[in-house]
């Protein structure tokens, strides 16, 4: 029983609060009745028990307790109302959950397309079956028409009177069944008529008309747009390639649709293109298969469809009408039957004016909505492929000539003398400077087809030079490339310059020495040889210098053409050397080669009779020494780069190494 | 638990509001004895049970399980007394939260004032316990389930509780006798 000494606690409580067992309970008395520790613990336990037990009684919650928390609960959540309330139960309904998602996802898809233009498929098949039962329905077969007939067309004349009962709000057509009865009959005798029809004619015509008749018990016609009165409208913007093509199709299918093209307008562009638009009007069941048509032609631009609901503008001008119209009668019945003062009457009269004015504005405002509503409105902007397109591309050519000649004036005047009304001359201008030395400047427009022989008659004034040419082509009524438009030349514009002919460029330098015993003699022959080939002496300086060195230096100028000649010719002066030519071959310029001159600048020289300083033994040895000196100079300055160059790296390699060891070494 | 209970549960989760005024009948006594075992003043555990279900309506939407809603519903109250109690403590700094009940108890006798801090010396968990006991007469199963105890350790628990208020009342019990 040690165990019931040991947790004597336990046992006491659980034997006070009656939660042992019978068995145990006999055990527990049974070690009370053994130990007297155990029995004044017992004692103990009892008494604590008690005071427990009144001390806490008091402490409890009080019998009305319930009653306050519930009535404190009821005021601090009061009751919600009944929809509140059942919204708010079916808000934590798992299911009710899922179909909430289920209806935001449908609604996201349904929005999407109507973004995308594939809207409302369903609807407008729906429309079409009844409209195209309507166009269908005259070239039946009068054979396959017996027995399914009656059933048949009173289907189709029912869902054609539905479709224009919801859209256009005319009067019902007299075919339409009246009444609920009559409808269920309908329906009854729908299937049968069904049978018959497959029965009697098994034709494709007829299959394919059953089959469309059987699809339609599970329609019903669309009842959101009863009664309302809706204007559709819609733009297009195509691009098309022929907009008298595309005109002639827009019509074509205005008529399929039970339309009418209203306005045709059209422009024609400068570069023969055209750009117009198209009215069509048409009944709004069909304006979706319309559009889709349309867009067919070409390739779209630009479409937007819009809706209008005029219901309530309407209702409202028509109860007005019906008021105005109240109005007017008893301002009648007011004329008939009162015998007032004149000025009354008058009064009267003047409001009846104004309230009939009133009732005709209002009708012609009904009118035009029931316009409005009857047709859709398709406004389609055409335009030509490639409407930017120029119309014309103007030539424009402008040359630039150099020429040089001997006498400047001579030419000036010859120039000037060519005008006529196919070249006009623009600007004229004869320059003489300080100098004596004369120029000339010319500005001339030349009809395209005298051009060429003007230049060609211009160039051989004198040595042309520098003929540049440059041609601009100007699109007209347009940008970019065309095809088919027409290209026009342009007047010529010439611009010329004349100068004399020294002050031409050389179109090739040649300098070159030649050194002979007596200088001053060759330097004269070299005047003569020149005067030979066609060419003559510009400028020519002599020299002598103290060591008896003599240099002359000669600058001649010979035409292309002569140039190897006196080339040939110089060697027999003495001995040539460091021959040197330079040419400038200009490019984008036609120049006369052979007459093209030539400066050679030459210069004619002697050794002379006393050895210079810079040729002695101890020259030559200062300039060796000296050089070796740089030389090696440089090469310390080589090296002192290299080492500047590599020294940061050894260092930092150094380093690393330095560091590895010391931490190596101090884990060691 | 009964398939009745369960509904009622069940019931009150989806909002029923007659099913729940059910269960604030039912349980309030049960969640007020588990706020006064913490807190030990009436007046503080009766505003805990009041919060305690108007949080519960509130929330109720989050038990899945109705199962778990009556074990849910103490803890809410237990969470929203420790609350309580911790604001209380922190208020007086000089003095230790061990004794807050003598000023609260001017009135009553010697004996009620020792068995009262006999009482705020136990362990929550004891005090808790006693207070079911005590107030409810809840058999041992009941509270074991309530306060989430495993089978037979309500027992001992219980057992030590009273045995320490024992050793500190022993003088005034002596004097009783």
């Amino acid at each position: 029983m040690a165990t019931i000494h040991d947790e004597l606690d336990s046992w006491l409580t659980a034997d006070l609060h009656g939660e042992l067992s019978d068995s145990e309970r006999s055990a527990l008395h049974a070690h009370l009745v053994e130990c007297a520790v155990c029995r004044r613990t017992h004692q103990e336990t009892k008494t604590m028990n008690k005071i427990l037990e009144e001390t806490l009684a008091d402490e409890k919650a009080d019998p009305a307790f319930e009653e306050r928390m519930l009535a404190g609960f009821r005021n601090r959540i009061p009751q919600t109302t009944g929809v509140v309330k059942l919204f708010a139960n079916l808000i934590r309904l798992r299911a009710a959950q899922i179909a909430a998602v289920a209806a935001v996802l449908l609604g996201l898809v349904q929005i999407g397309r109507m973004i995308t233009g594939e809207s409302a498929t369903p609807l407008r098949n729906r429309k079409n079956y009844a409209s195209e039962d309507f166009v269908a329905r005259p070239g039946q077969a009068g054979a396959s028409r017996a027995d399914q007939s009656t059933s048949l067309a009173k289907s189709d004349e029912l869902a054609r009177g539905r479709s224009q009962d919801s859209t256009l709000n005319e009067p019902p057509p007299p075919t339409v069944p009246a009444s609920r009865s009559e409808l269920d009959k309908e329906a009854a005798a729908r299937p049968m008529g069904l049978a018959a029809a497959k029965a009697v004619a098994a034709t494709p015509e007829n299959l394919a008309r059953a089959e469309q008749a059987e699809s339609k018990p599970g329609e019903t016609p669309a009842p959101v747009s009863a009664n309302r009165k809706l204007i559709r409208n819609a733009t297009v913007e195509l691009e098309i390639a022929r907009f008298d093509d595309a005109v002639q199709k827009i019509t074509a299918f205005a008529n399929e649709e039970r339309g009418y093209v209203a306005t045709t307008n059209s422009e024609k562009q400068a570069n023969g293109k055209l750009r117009g638009q198209v009215v069509v009007k048409l009944v709004p069941e069909n304006l979706d298969r319309f559009l889709q048509k349309v867009r067919g032609l070409g390739e779209l631009k630009n479409q937007t469809l819009g809706t209008e609901d005029v219901t309530k503008a309407y209702l409202d001008t028509d109860a007005r009408l019906k008021n105005a119209h109240v109005m007017e009668q008893r301002l009648i019945d007011m004329l008939n039957t009162k015998t007032g003062k004149v000025s009354d009457l008058l009064q009267v009269e003047k409001e009846l004016g104004r309230v009939r004015e009133e009732i005709e504005k209002m009708q012609g405002e009904l009118k035009y909505w029931d316009s409005q509503v009857q047709f859709a409105t398709v406004t389609i902007s055409l335009a030509e492929k490639d409407m930017e397109e120029p119309a014309a591309f103007l030539l424009k050519e402008r040359a630039q000539l150099a020429l040089y000649a001997p006498d400047v004036e001579k030419i000036y005047n010859d120039i000037k003398s060519l005008a006529s009304p196919k070249v006009q001359i623009t600007n004229a201008q004869l320059n003489r400077d300080y100098s004596g030395r004369v120029s000339a400047r010319m500005s001339m427009l030349i009809a395209p087809e005298e051009s060429e022989g003007v230049i060609g008659r211009v160039k051989g004034f004198g040595r042309a030079e520098n003929f540049q040419t440059q041609t601009e082509r100007i699109a007209q009524g347009g940008s970019g490339m065309s095809e088919n438009a027409r290209t026009k030349r342009d007047k010529v514009e010439l611009n010329i310059t004349i100068s004399r002919d020294e002050q031409e460029q050389a179109f090739q330098q040649t300098s070159l020495r030649i050194r002979t015993a007596s200088v001053d003699e060759k330097a004269k022959e070299l005047g003569v040889l020149a005067g030979k080939q066609g060419g003559r002496v510009r400028s020519s300086t002599f020299n002598r210098d103290p060591d008896g060195r003599e240099v002359a230096d000669v600058s001649l100028r010979v035409p292309m053409k002569n140039y190897p000649a006196l080339m040939q010719s110089l060697n027999s002066l003495g001995k040539v050397e460091n021959v040197s030519v330079q040419r400038q071959d200009r490019t984008g310029t036609q120049i006369d080669e052979a007459n093209a001159p030539v400066d050679i600048s030459i210069q004619v020289y002697s050794q002379g009779n006393i050895v210079s300083h810079e040729s002695g033994l101890l020259a030559t040895l200062r300039r060796t020494v000296a050089q070796s000196a740089g030389a090696i100079m440089w090469s310390l300055r080589m090296i002192g780069v290299a080492v500047a160059f590599l020294a940061p790296w050894v260092i930092a390699i150094v380093g690393v190494i330095w560091i590895t060891r010391r931490v190596v070494r101090a884990k060691r | 638990m009964d398939a009745n209970e369960r509904e009622q549960y069940e019931a009150a989760i989806h909002g029923d509001r007659e099913a729940f005024e059910m269960i604030i009948r039912t349980h309030s006594r049960t969640l007020f004895a588990i706020a006064y075992g913490i807190l030990q003043s009436r007046e503080e555990a009766e505003d805990v049970v009041q919060d305690s279900l108007v949080k519960a309506w509130k929330t109720r939407w989050r038990v899945r399980d109705p199962e778990k809603f009556p074990a849910w519903l103490t803890t809410i109250a237990r969470h929203k007394a420790h609350d309580i109690f911790r604001k209380r403590r922190t208020v007086p700094l000089s003095k230790e939260g061990i004794e807050p009940t003598e000023i609260q108890f001017p009135d009553t006798t010697a004996i009620d004032q020792q068995l009262h801090s006999a009482l705020a010396a136990l362990p929550e968990l004891h005090r808790t316990a006693l207070t079911l006991r005590y107030f409810e007469e809840m058999d041992y199963r009941t509270i074991e389930n309530t306060l989430g105890l495993t089978n037979g350790a309500l027992r001992g628990i219980l057992g030590r509780a009273l045995a320490s208020m024992r050793k500190q009342l022993r003088p005034a019990l002596a004097s009783m006798h």
